[in-house]
């Protein structure tokens, strides 16, 4: 060992650091003729546009028709429908005394219902949304999920669509918390943690809460409007992306690049798919049956107290001219602030009415996805960032719902389907 | 005695949390699943002792959400042990916290991470070398399999703190003197923020 | 793999991939229709134009591998274009699963109602599966290797 003296202050500086590290690992790490694997070569053509975007259509398609076998076919149309509309329903109906009174109102709903949509009570309508339809949906985007995570394709397709992403100032990442947000957007925006500014955080929440629709929400549209989901999936898009171009350019603020770790792929384990979808699931319903159940309470109560009607009758010319849709969509919207899965299917009891037009039906499945963050979400939001970004997204979002739900009026007036 | 599980994004540190308390949480194959700590306990020579996964970070000057979280819990925790999850494919990167872990006066534990991905790599570590310069106790594991987590535990009661200057010494084969007013590794360094 | 193997793999995956590509050709034709069947093979289903997309892109993937196709990243496109099929095959067969169980008027399907769900006519992607599964024996002879 050397008698010289090196004065070192603590901490050190960065490049003092590196140095360390440098003499460290050149004493202790050998890296040795590396030759790729076939992983590796899997690995790099997920990512080349030219190889990967195949691919990705190929994993969405997988992802989609699992998804529409799994809770339409086989459990919400194979077997909750009719436990449900044949059993459940009209068991309820001649057990539940008292026909007319309120109590029955708000638990049983419409008397003469034939089916669970319509009904609107809080036994009917509200299990019925939860475990005859959103649940099943719910489970089976877990459970893909869990997979394409454990595996490791999302990073992938992350830099995949990193340069679509950076023309509205986003970056392959957010596809992380946006696809998260498809499943339920309170872990979608916890996600965007990771996000290195305001900006970028702002922005992403923002677009999240307004054009990411939950599993929940999806699993009931596909449920009420199987053949709308492409148009719907391609405004919410075509949302996204124009605002997301528009926030980026009035929003102040950098958003530089993010560094993502690619990791390797990887087998997935059953155990930890099974654990996933387990806390993720139990932590849907923890949050889902309550606000269901009290989102069907509050809607009946204003429909008995006459609050329904007397708001039905003070945004209805709001809602007719401005968005082409019914004033009767006041009851969907209300109960949209508490759980969008319920409000849809609310929307889906005012269809079986038949007051509503194919393409109403479309402008207020849209408007119900933009109008609002469900309440979970909301909650979230204000504890993630101050109260001045609150109100910018609050701000944005009302001017966003005005402008986007006037413009798809106004498109289908040129179309002449309005 | 509080355990924290340190280590850059997607290095693993759930699963390590998973494997050490039997408890659940979320572990994903993509950087950023951990955005918050979680605290569980885990057995150690008999006793319960609370073991927290901190956030995943790659120093310790916060640059987002999740960073922060992670220095706060450092700070909030001036009595624990760490265990340092690397990558073992990329150390030299994982080195840096590390580092600056042990610059603070921590009592460290490396855990080499991702073993077999190294392999795969055909990346080698001299562990015992590197341990030796260290100075604080190394393991390679292979989390997703449990490979290492027995040894890892065992090595936990032997952490202690490491003045980065033997550290210094050691690797360079210099003798180092620290400059004055900033005794004991950091100290001042780890309250302040 | 030795010579043989690797040249059996090349020609064996040219020829898949052309059968592949002519699928995904008439795939793509019978999106203009809608439907269309041939023989026990069926074509049809909303996603057809996307079926079409990628059963195209595995003919390319296989056609493309198969140059030098012991190596790595030659071998890695047949691998995907394997997956890919699996995916959309896997997805054909989930669907007759989940349509099968569930009855008509009761319950759970009767035993006949279950084994008609799965008659024929198939969709191309099933012809495929079973002859993709020979990339398998690719995989772990290159695995076996290393």
């Amino acid at each position: 060992m050397q008698v010289k003296e090196e004065v070192v202050k603590v901490p050190l500086s960065v490049d003092e650091r590196w140095d360390l590290i440098e003499k460290i690992s050149k004493q202790t790490v050998e890296f040795g003729a590396r030759k790729h694997t076939l992983k590796d070569a899997i690995a790099e053509l997920t990512v080349k546009p030219l190889t990967g975007i195949p691919v990705a259509i190929a994993v969405i398609y997988g992802f989609w028709a699992f998804f529409c076998e799994f809770a339409g076919t086989l459990f919400t149309d194979g077997f909750m429908v009719r436990l449900f509309d044949e059993h459940w329903l009209p068991w309820l109906q001649s057990v539940f005394p008292g026909k007319e009174t309120w109590l029955y109102f708000i638990f049983v709903g419409d008397p003469a219902a034939d089916n669970c949509f319509e009904a609107f009570g809080m036994l009917t309508s509200g299990l019925f949304v939860i475990f005859g339809v959103v649940l099943w949906a719910v489970l089976a985007f877990y459970l893909i999920f869990a997979i394409l995570e454990d595996v490791g394709y999302l990073p992938r397709l992350a830099v995949l669509v990193d340069t679509v992403l950076h023309k509205i100032g986003l970056h392959g990442y957010a596809i992380v918390p946006t696809f998260l947000s498809l499943g339920c957007n309170v872990p979608g925006v916890t996600a965007t943690r990771p996000l290195e500014t305001r900006k970028q955080r702002f922005m992403m929440m923002t677009l999240l809460a307004i054009f990411v629709p939950c599993g929940a929400q999806i699993g009931i549209m596909q449920d009420l409007v199987p053949e709308m989901m492409g148009w719907i999936f391609l405004t919410l898009a075509i949302g996204y992306l124009g605002f997301g171009f528009v926030l980026n350019k009035i929003v102040p603020g950098k958003s530089p690049e993010i560094i993502m770790d690619v990791p390797p792929y990887q087998m997935p384990t059953l155990k930890n798919i099974m654990s996933k979808l387990w806390i993720r699931t139990s932590g849907f319903l923890l949050v889902a049956v309550p606000f269901v159940l009290l989102g069907c309470l509050i809607v009946g109560l204003m429909y008995l107290t006459g609050a329904m009607d007397w708001l039905a009758a003070v945004f209805g010319p709001l809602l007719t001219v401005w968005f082409g849709v019914p004033s009767e969509t006041v009851a969907p919207l209300i109960a949209g602030f508490l759980r969008k899965d319920l409000a849809v299917g609310m929307l889906g009891g005012l269809m079986e009415q038949g007051i509503m037009t194919t393409f109403q039906v479309f402008t207020s499945v849209i408007l119900l996805c933009i109008y609002f963050p469900c309440l979970a979400t909301f909650a979230l939001m204000i504890k993630e960032e101050n109260w001045k970004e609150i109100l910018g997204s609050l701000a944005s979002l009302v001017a966003m719902v005005f402008v986007y739900g006037g413009l798809i009026h106004l498109v289908g007036i040129m179309l002449g389907v309005a | 005695m509080k355990i924290l599980l340190m280590g850059h994004p997607n290095v693993g540190k759930s699963v390590f949390f998973n494997r050490l308390t039997g408890a659940k949480v979320m572990e994903s194959n993509y950087p950023g699943t951990t955005v918050d700590f979680t605290k569980g306990w885990m057995r150690l020579e008999g006793e319960d002792v609370e073991l927290i996964d901190v956030p995943g970070a790659f120093s310790l000057e916060p640059k987002d959400r999740a960073e922060e979280v992670a220095v706060k819990m450092l700070e909030e925790n001036r009595d624990s042990v760490v265990v340092c999850v690397l990558d073992a494919s990329k150390v030299e990167r994982g080195l840096y916290l590390a580092l600056e872990i042990i610059e603070r006066g921590y009592p460290v534990v490396v855990a080499l991470n991702m073993w077999d991905v190294a392999e795969d790599k055909n990346i080698k570590i001299e562990v015992e070398k590197l341990e030796r310069i260290l100075g604080v106790p190394v393991v390679p594991t292979t989390a997703i399999s449990g490979e290492g987590f027995k040894e890892l535990v065992s090595k936990i009661k032997e952490a202690a703190p490491v003045k980065i200057e033997k550290i210094i010494e050691s690797a360079s084969g210099v003798r180092v003197a620290t400059s004055a007013g900033e005794g004991g590794g950091g100290e001042s360094a780890a309250v302040s923020g | 793999m030795n010579e043989t193997e690797e040249n059996f793999g090349s020609i064996y995956f040219a020829v898949l991939g052309a059968v592949a590509l002519a699928f995904g050709v008439a795939e793509l034709i019978a999106t203009v229709p809608g439907e269309a069947s041939w023989g026990i093979m069926e074509m049809s289903g909303i996603f057809l134009p996307w079926r079409a997309i990628i059963l195209l892109s595995v003919g390319f993937f296989y056609l493309s591998s198969v140059k030098n196709f012991a190596e790595v990243h030659q071998l890695a496109k047949a691998v995907m274009a394997s997956i890919m099929i699996w995916i959309v095959a896997g997805i054909a067969i989930w669907a007759r699963i989940a349509g099968s169980i569930p009855g008509e008027e009761t319950w759970f399907n009767s035993l006949e109602g279950f084994l008609a769900s799965y008659a024929p006519p198939y969709c191309p992607e099933m012809f495929l599966l079973p002859f993709s599964l020979v990339i398998v024996y690719y995989v772990l002879k290159e695995k076996e290797e290393k």
